[in-house]
């Protein structure tokens, strides 16, 4: 029997049938499971020679904090970076498989891959998951045609804007934007506003929290300053370490090993019955 | 592709065991343009004719030699748009495999995922095998690697070989100078030279490509100007 030569493309797209059973049992009273969501602060602005992407580095699952320094600023190709808040799974999966889909690209066509290359992969894929993909994503990067920044929301609606921000802590984060923002502005003020702007999501805002991410992408050149602000160190270490009462006996001194070493000579005689 | 009225293999066994249309394809290859491939004892080398139909044709929009994925490169012998194909498809599985495992892939583990397509055309309906033979030459943890994928799917590893009309000639050539611990350098002349032998007309920086791989494990086409740099040194 020949097996087909080219693989055929799954017809239709998602199947929905899952989602309509979860729906059903909702109804009938089944609490959801809740799932890790990034409850976050992710901002970005264009600046006089590109673009400054920010991120908080807090995970939540509901009221949990399940990961302190988690990574929210991905990479997608060598110019261009994408925060992702939302469900951490569905951002990480996305930004992944569209970074895979851009190398190609690059392969293909032998040039630097652009932002709105890398924006309409996004709005596709999201789009064609209805919604159900929940990753909210701020895009930013420079290629040929200079810098650019844009949000895109889960159901894959898409803005292009000077800065912007998404996440829990976004309304905090944007307030700060909107009173200190200008056009023009150079690295250094930049990345204080984005620095300021996170850290405001990360005080205000329950669901963000912990280090500020830092990404600064320019022409030809991009610097990731992975926990560039620390501002929740973990203060209250003991320096003067543990000490026992008197009755505790400390371990260390009663090991006694259980027997002497063992040496083993090849072919000697076998031992007498 | 694949619908019940063609899914009858068109490669079938002639009464003496052998497959002819991959004979066929094995003649295809042989009359297409010299390429070959040292490798070195740091680096590999992969140099292929580039002989245009005519010096009407803009001789840089051509790019004969490809990358698969930054530390791999490949030429082929024998027929340009079956090599365009393969070079996708490996680009991709080398991109998928990146996705699974997170690790850069093998030199072997793409040699073998490539013959692999190229057999499975050998075997599947309605579907005619690869006119072309490609060398791979690429630079991972195992170190410099040079492999030869033939039609039919088989492939071998080479420390020199060579493909396409020139090949009893060049491959002689190459056994004579090859060494073990060639520098990649050398390798380049030596691949220059052998191109030479075949050559019909003059060579120049502007009817051969050459593409390097060196410790720095980042397969690089040579631009025109740094093979001409290699044409003066070798003559």
């Amino acid at each position: 029997m020949s097996k087909i030569a080219e693989s055929v493309p799954p017809k239709g797209g998602f199947s929905f049938d899952l989602c309509k059973r979860n729906e059903m049992l909702v109804q009938k009273g089944l609490k959801q499971p809740s799932f890790l969501k990034t409850g976050t602060t992710i901002v970005g602005l264009v600046f006089k020679d590109g673009v400054i992407l920010g991120a908080d580095t807090r995970a939540t699952e509901g009221p949990i904090v399940a990961d302190k320094n988690c990574e929210k600023i991905h990479y997608m190709a060598p110019n261009i970076y994408c925060c992702g808040a939302g469900t951490a799974a569905d951002t990480e999966a996305v930004t992944d498989m569209v970074s895979s889909q851009l190398k190609l690209h690059r392969f293909h066509t032998g040039r630097d891959s652009r932002v709105v290359t890398a924006l309409t992969l996004l709005k596709s894929h999201l789009f064609s998951y209805q919604g159900h993909v929940s990753a909210a994503l701020v895009l930013g990067g420079v290629d040929v045609t200079g810098p650019h920044l844009h949000t895109i929301y889960p159901h894959g609606s898409t803005d292009t804007l000077p800065f912007a921000t998404m996440g829990s802590g976004s309304l905090a984060a944007m307030a700060v934007f909107e009173s200190k923002y200008r056009e023009g502005l150079s690295r250094d003020e930049g990345v204080t506003l984005v620095a300021e702007a996170i850290c405001s999501g990360i005080f205000n805002d329950l669901g963000s929290g912990s280090n500020v991410d830092i990404c600064v992408i320019t022409k030809g050149e991009k610097e990731y300053l992975r926990n560039y602000m620390l501002p929740n160190p973990r203060t209250y270490v003991s320096e003067k370490g543990y000490s026992f009462s008197k009755k505790t006996e400390v371990l260390l001194t009663k090991i006694t090993p259980l027997r002497e070493l063992v040496e083993v000579i090849e072919g000697g005689d076998a031992m007498e019955e | 592709m694949g619908d019940s009225q063609y899914s009858f293999s068109l490669t079938t066994f002639s009464p003496s065991g052998k497959l002819v249309q991959i004979e066929h394809a094995l003649t295809a290859v042989g009359s297409g343009q010299t390429s070959l491939g040292i490798k070195a004892a740091n680096g590999v080398v992969i140099a292929t004719e580039k002989k245009l139909p005519s010096i009407l044709v803009d001789e840089t929009s051509v790019q004969k030699i490809q990358t698969l994925t930054p530390n791999i490169g490949v030429v082929y012998s024998g027929m340009g748009p079956d090599s365009r194909v393969l070079v996708r498809k490996s680009r991709k599985q080398a991109e998928q495999y990146y996705r699974l495992y997170k690790e850069p892939i093998p030199v072997t583990q793409l040699v073998r995922e490539t013959a692999t397509v190229m057999q499975e055309f050998t075997q599947s309906g309605g579907v005619r095998p690869f006119g072309v033979s490609l060398l791979v030459a690429g630079f991972d943890d195992k170190g410099p690697q040079l492999y030869q994928v033939d039609p039919s799917g088989s492939y071998f590893s080479w420390k020199a070989s060579a493909m396409g009309k020139n090949v009893s000639n060049a491959k002689t050539f190459l056994e004579k100078r090859y060494t073990d611990d060639m520098e990649l350098d050398d390798a380049v002349h030596t691949a220059i030279l052998t191109l030479k032998e075949g050559f019909e007309g003059q060579i120049s920086s502007k009817n051969i490509e050459i593409g390097v791989i060196g410790s720095n494990k980042i397969f690089k086409v040579l631009t025109p100007s740094e093979i001409e740099d290699y044409l003066q040194e070798v003559e």
